[in-house]
């Protein structure tokens, strides 16, 4: 037999091909992180440490800007006081606070387990952060709302 | 297979627990001095108060501390991040000098914003 | 007549032929007894209503890894997963991550060529024992892994998982180029501690307590990498 008699049937090319990728994820590959679907505690805790992080850092650069109005002046801050006192944005803090919260608690959790300590307790670490936590969240939002 | 360079990049892990730990102490303190000490507008301080807050030396310092943890750690959790999207060789090698500049430029403004109201205190 | 503690459910089966179109899903009605297992019922596909699905598997006992799927959005092998547990309708995906040949069936190579290129680790197991203890090879931890999921070049839960065996044993490996192999973004520290493997490992070999393990030995020696 000569040549390759497989090469020239219809379709071979199309066989050739590499064959798809399945990724868990709402989106393309990318997102497959954001899933929470079939996920335990651990990847929804990281979906979640990755989602406030990132939020964190964004409002680390809108805080930081904010904060050129100190350098304008006395008005300009006492103008940008009455704006953000208002109710709607004492929420947007309130869900600031969980942010940091929530990374703050689960970094010590994911510290330790990510270097190696504290391994087979990274289920109790979870909830011994989500005691501690949810009352300060409490404490926060009522000193925020409280202080109006 | 990707190639092996001997990059040892447990040290981006050290500095970001370490980092992370200094926040833990830092961003406690500013929360606290900042938002929870401070009765009315929400706890928010009014312009007289943050200058009185940066006039002492030693929050002025703990400040200045708290600037440099918090943007190293988010720049080397933007890192993490980046890198997850498996960019491209030509890519991936601009997002470490990129980081750098982003984080000096931070840093800067942050020091001159602090300063500059420690002045004015 | 018919048995009483037999019920009908019905398999979303992901189909994907090279060259015949796209990917999508077809739907079986599968009779299912108390010990009826997902392999079973693909089987029974096979054997009563489409011929050309492709599963691979081969031992029947959760001991070869062959057939790794998805069965809604939880990796399981097939052959020990079991219908009763499921509920009326159930999706059988192929595992994730990994390119699919037909069907239910991807493509291994690319699972096996995420090892240390210079330490194959888990293939020669035969005549020079570095096999991986416990690991049957499935990939069903690289399929459940968030980070491979966004990730292409991430080598995922078994390779650091076989790269940590080899330093626990080294029987003569050269540890600092293991070492070194670990040490990158790509590798140990591309784990994000979503511990997901170790909830997938069908066999009980702990991936996310040894890559921790692992990641425990490199955080503490320094630069100079030790050994």
């Amino acid at each position: 037999m000569s040549g390759s008699p497989a090469a020239e049937l219809p379709g071979t090319a199309d066989r050739a091909a590499p064959g798809p990728v399945h990724h868990k994820g709402p989106g393309p590959a990318p997102s497959g992180w954001l899933d929470p679907r079939g996920r335990g505690l651990g990847g929804r805790t990281f979906a979640l440490h990755r989602i406030t992080g990132i939020a964190l850092l964004v409002y680390l650069y809108v805080h930081l800007g904010v904060l050129s109005m100190l350098l304008i002046g006395r008005s300009a801050w006492g103008d940008f006081l009455s704006v953000v006192t208002a109710k709607g944005f004492l929420a947007f803090d309130v869900v600031l606070m969980f942010g940091l919260l929530f990374h703050a608690f689960n970094g010590i959790r994911v510290a330790l387990v990510g270097s190696g300590v504290a391994v087979s307790h990274q289920r109790a670490l979870f909830w011994a952060a989500t005691v501690i936590g949810a009352p300060l969240l409490v404490y926060a939002a009522l000193h925020v709302f409280g202080g109006t | 297979m990707l190639g092996h360079p001997s990059n040892r990049t447990a040290r981006v892990w050290r500095w970001t627990v370490g980092s992370g730990v200094a926040l833990l102490v830092l961003a406690t303190v500013h929360m606290i001095a900042q938002h929870f000490v401070v009765g009315g507008t929400g706890g928010l301080r009014t312009y007289q108060q943050v200058l009185d807050y940066l006039a002492n030396p030693v929050i002025f310092v703990l400040e200045c501390g708290f600037l440099f943890a918090v943007t190293i750690h988010g720049l080397l959790g933007l890192r993490g991040i980046l890198l997850d999207l498996s960019p491209g060789p030509r890519l991936r090698q601009w997002i470490d000098p990129g980081l750098w500049v982003l984080g000096t430029l931070t840093i800067s403004y942050g020091l001159v914003l602090l300063i500059t109201l420690a002045i004015r205190a | 007549m018919s048995d009483p503690e037999t019920e009908t459910r019905m398999l979303r089966v992901y189909r994907f032929k090279r060259g015949d179109g796209g990917e999508h899903f077809d739907e079986f009605e599968v009779p299912t007894g108390p010990r009826t297992t997902v392999l079973d019922a693909l089987r029974w596909i096979q054997l009563n209503r489409d011929p050309s699905l492709a599963v691979r598997h081969s031992c029947l006992h959760a001991s070869c890894g062959t057939c790794g799927v998805q069965v809604d959005g939880h990796e399981e092998l097939a052959c020990v997963c079991a219908m009763r547990d499921q509920g009326q309708e159930v999706t059988v995906e192929p595992l994730a991550n990994l390119p699919i040949l037909t069907d239910l069936v991807v493509d291994m190579d690319e699972f096996f060529a995420r090892f240390p290129d210079e330490h194959p680790i888990i293939r020669r197991s035969e005549g020079e024992y570095v096999r991986l203890e416990d690991c049957i090879e499935c990939g069903l931890c690289l399929s459940a892994c968030p980070v491979a999921a966004t990730s292409r070049h991430y080598v995922g839960p078994a390779a650091l998982v076989a790269a940590q065996r080899l330093l626990e044993e080294p029987r003569g490996a050269d540890c600092e180029a293991v070492v070194d192999w670990a040490d990158r973004p790509e590798a140990a520290w591309g784990c994000h501690v979503g511990l997901e493997c170790t909830r997938a490992c069908p066999a009980d070999a702990i991936p996310a307590e040894r890559i921790m393990a692992l990641r425990h030995r490199l955080t503490l020696d320094g630069k100079d990498g030790g050994s």
